[in-house]
């Protein structure tokens, strides 16, 4: 793993929720390894599931996971991506389907920060469109604000029509 | 009494007045001849008075009375009958007058009554007229005024339709799209729109980093 280069997050880590999963998986990791130096030699040991994250943070960042050195470092990464990475809320009208979070989120880190991190929400009342918050700010993209600020061409369409009936 | 009777009145009258007469005239004559005959006055009076009995004698005067009798009650009868004329013709007279009296008195009180009412019809025009015309400037001032409110109204439902309206139908879109669009279709939208706020989400992130 190269220590100067910033850790790349994969598409599949979204949320520090997902962050903190995978330093609890990083920590299970370590102790399994811990145990197994414990245990005595030939003895059956059960290693713990990786998830699909991981690997691919792993792969992602070039980390052998077999290593304790590069593990805690990866851990520790993660804990500073905890602690630093940008959040972002968004808020879309139904469940965000895994695919289309994948290319919000690769957008995301393509333009905004590579280790921006997204925690998602559900406001059916915008019908379209998402909500995003920022630290200090909220940018409402969702079909509701689009009608609202068009209601002064509404307005407008139903004044005209209603010229027209009077004539 | 008929005109026989009148004349045969006045004739006894007239024979009496003309007996008196003539008998005052031998008188006279005895008197200047006296002289002649030597007689004395007293004895001319004494045939006087002699012939004044003979002729106006009882039964003469019983029927002079009788016709003085007849004729006053004649006379009183014509008077009356007169005065009956005369009451009649005043009473018919003043019947008339009064009549016209009446009339006239009865029109006077009749035209003042007239002109009264003439009067008091045309205060109640003039009344009527005023009233008229206080309840026609009501009218219109009641018209102005329920014009300018209904104006009001109309402007403010307007702009209340307007206004409730863009809402209605905004709400009404919305609530028909509902959870109708999926989330993958809306991706390109979504994207653009995160496009066209990168700048303001980058410098909001960096200000908050």
């Amino acid at each position: 793993m190269e220590s100067k280069q910033a850790l790349i997050l994969p598409t599949s880590l979204v949320s520090q929720v997902d962050v903190a999963r995978i330093m609890r998986e990083l920590t299970t990791l370590s102790d399994f390894f811990i145990s197994t130096k414990a245990r005595p030699a030939g003895s059956d040991v059960q290693p713990p599931r990786l998830s699909r994250s991981l690997d691919q943070l792993a792969q992602a960042n070039k980390v052998n996971l077999l290593e304790d050195a590069q593990r805690r470092q990866l851990y520790d990464e993660l804990n500073e991506v905890l602690g630093r990475a940008p959040l972002i809320h968004m808020s879309f009208a139904s469940e965000a389907s895994p695919k289309a979070l994948d290319r919000i989120i690769d957008w995301l880190r393509s333009n905004i920060h590579p280790q921006t991190l997204l925690q998602v929400g559900l406001q059916p009342t915008i019908a379209a469109g998402c909500v995003v918050r920022t630290s200090s700010r909220v940018f409402d993209l969702s079909l509701r604000s689009h009608l609202r600020g068009q209601e002064p061409y509404l307005i407008e369409l139903i004044a005209l029509s209603v010229a027209k009936q009077s004539k | 009494m008929n005109t026989g009777g009148l004349i045969l009145v006045v004739g006894s009258l007239a024979a009496a007045t003309a007996a008196f007469i003539w008998v005052a005239m031998r008188l006279g004559k005895g008197g200047s001849s006296r002289g002649k005959d030597g007689l004395p006055d007293v004895q001319l009076d004494k045939a006087a008075t002699v012939d004044v009995e003979h002729i106006f004698n009882d039964e003469f005067r019983e029927e002079l009375r009788n016709r003085g009798r007849l004729h006053f009650e004649k006379v009183i009868g014509e008077n009356a009958m007169f005065l009956q004329q005369d009451l009649r013709q005043t009473t018919a007279q003043l019947n008339d007058y009064m009549k016209a009296e009446i009339t006239k008195t009865l029109q006077e009180e009749f035209k003042k009554y007239e002109q009264s009412i003439t009067d008091a019809k045309q205060l109640a025009l003039e009344s009527i007229e005023k009233t008229i015309t206080t309840i026609e400037q009501q009218r219109v001032f009641l018209q102005k005024q329920l014009q300018a409110q209904y104006e009001d109204q109309k402007n403010q439902a307007i702009a209340r339709f307007e206004k409730e309206m863009a809402g209605i139908i905004n709400h009404y879109v919305l609530r028909a799209i509902g959870n109708e669009i999926d989330l993958t279709d809306q991706l390109d939208y979504i994207l653009a729109e995160l496009e066209a706020n990168k700048k303001a989400i980058i410098e909001d992130l960096k200000s908050g980093i």
